[in-house]
């Protein structure tokens, strides 16, 4: 007896700790992508106005932000310090696929920052202005939804995970 | 003549091409490196180099051929990784020189840049979509302006002749010019030394990366980056103190001017002009109002008879 009920506790608590966890990638998503929005700001800035050499901006804006962001801006840096041939957009995506293994981004959020890998340096100022301000605004979009997403999934994921528990100990028993 | 520096050529101009072709060019030999002038990328056509008056390629394998039709063709990816390598993936850093049409890269080799022109009302906004780039390998040969110094600095005067080179594209005049600033920059035993201003508006006499000269133009020298002549000589005057002004290819009547309130302002100028000989530069009616005027003292003719800076003439107009 003291085992089965063991086990039932095991079992609700881990799938309600899974459910927890959801809900807190839910509420990470929102900071990530308004800290993305900020650091593209931040990047914009060192552009458009300070004339900063990309590698060095890139590096300017790690500082500037806070983890998992800053990975997205620390890769990309490094990749074009390295001096070794490789372009803006593909140190970009080196960028990119760290944050992606970093941060609780959905593939659409990715998506909008992969875009800046065909722009990101070779135009411009004129131009750097405008698709980041096309960037920023399509990021707030995102914001606004994952917002949104917020209350119904985090009550989803929150109560979804112990009644997903409750549920396995009833089909067990 | 002596040349340095060109078996840097490799790290201040190579480095920048993009990888596939960087490779190709791996094989060049030193030989080839101190003759080299230029080398062209153009979209779809074979990569060119310009190796003295001769024009030659590298097939895919890097060996360096004649015939350029068996040359490596130049991708668009190839021009593409090399204007982010010379911008540093920063096209946004060089929006005037871009609009000026080359990009100066350390070392004050030049970069030319050819694509689709970007038109603001009658001005160049900018290039995009670039098909074609030329890199121009800056020579700076000490002491080539040597032989003219006497002729400059005359012993019985403690003013240094206004003096117009003449000479056609390709012969050395630029190289020449730099040469001048530096020696009289520097001074000697037999003239004191000058504080020189070189207006350099295309950046080809200093060779200045971000506004810093790349190239030996002397320790008391000024230079004004990318400054237009005429504008830059009136500034010079006002400003720092010149003795002797030094500027490239004038053709202007706003040159002329300056010029001549320069010369009036008792500033020595030294400056060149394109053209084959004196009978060409008296066809060109403001440079023959200058000279009527009296405004040189000094003409020095030069060609490419025995190579570039080769000493055709010195005319005297005392």
């Amino acid at each position: 007896m003291l085992l089965k009920t063991l086990g039932i506790t095991l079992i609700i608590a881990g799938c309600g700790s899974w459910g927890l966890l959801g809900a807190r990638r839910i509420d990470k998503r929102v900071a990530q992508i308004k800290d993305l929005r900020m650091a593209l700001g931040f990047l914009e800035k060192e552009i458009t106005y300070i004339h900063t050499p990309l590698s060095r901006a890139l590096e300017r804006t790690a500082r500037f932000c806070g983890t998992p962001v800053s990975c997205l801006f620390t890769e990309s840096s490094k990749g074009l310090e390295a001096r070794e041939g490789i372009t803006a957009g593909e140190a970009w995506m080196k960028g990119l696929q760290a944050l992606k293994n970093n941060a609780e981004l959905k593939a659409a959020d990715l998506d909008i920052l992969s875009t800046a890998a065909l722009q990101l340096g070779m135009s411009d100022v004129g131009e750097q202005k405008k698709f980041f301000s096309l960037i920023q605004e399509e990021l707030q979009i995102q914001e606004e939804k994952a917002l949104q997403e917020v209350e119904s999934g985090r009550k989803l994921w929150a109560y979804g995970g112990f009644i997903v528990g409750a549920m396995i100990v009833l089909l067990l028993l | 003549m002596v040349v340095f520096e060109d078996h840097s050529i490799k790290n201040k101009i190579i480095s920048y091409l993009s990888p596939a072709i960087k490779d190709m060019l791996a094989g060049l030999t030193d030989e080839h490196l101190l003759r080299l002038e230029e080398i062209r990328l153009r979209s779809n056509q074979p990569i060119l180099l310009k190796i003295g008056d001769k024009d030659y390629s590298v097939d895919n394998k890097g060996c360096f051929i004649e015939n350029l039709e068996k040359g490596y063709r130049v991708k668009d990816e190839d021009i593409y990784r090399t204007i982010a390598s010379i911008s540093d993936n920063s096209l946004y850093a060089f929006e005037e020189e871009i609009k000026r049409g080359f990009i100066t890269i350390p070392g004050g080799n030049r970069v030319g840049l050819a694509g689709q022109i970007v038109m603001k009302g009658n001005d160049i906004k900018t290039i995009k979509d670039f098909s074609s780039i030329c890199f121009r390998v800056a020579r700076e040969i000490k002491n080539c302006a040597q032989p003219l110094i006497p002729y400059i600095c005359l012993p019985s005067s403690s003013m240094v002749m206004n003096t117009l080179i003449i000479s056609p594209p390709r012969c050395g005049k630029t190289t020449v010019l730099r040469d001048i600033a530096r020696i009289l920059s520097s001074g000697s035993d037999l003239f004191p030394p000058r504080n020189v201003v070189v207006v350099d508006e295309r950046s080809e006499l200093a060779g200045s990366y971000r506004g810093v000269p790349q190239l030996n133009v002397g320790p008391r020298t000024d230079v004004l980056d990318a400054c237009p002549k005429a504008q830059g000589m009136v500034m010079a005057v006002r400003s720092l103190s010149p003795q002797v002004i030094i500027a490239d290819e004038i053709g202007r009547r706003g040159d002329v001017d300056a010029i001549q309130e320069c010369v009036n302002a008792g500033v020595s100028v030294i400056t060149s002009i394109h053209a084959g000989n004196l009978d060409e530069v008296n066809k060109r009616p403001v440079i023959k109002d200058l000279l009527t005027l009296g405004a040189f003292k000094v003409g020095v003719v030069l060609s490419r008879r025995n190579g570039p800076g080769t000493l055709e003439e010195i005319i005297r107009w005392d």
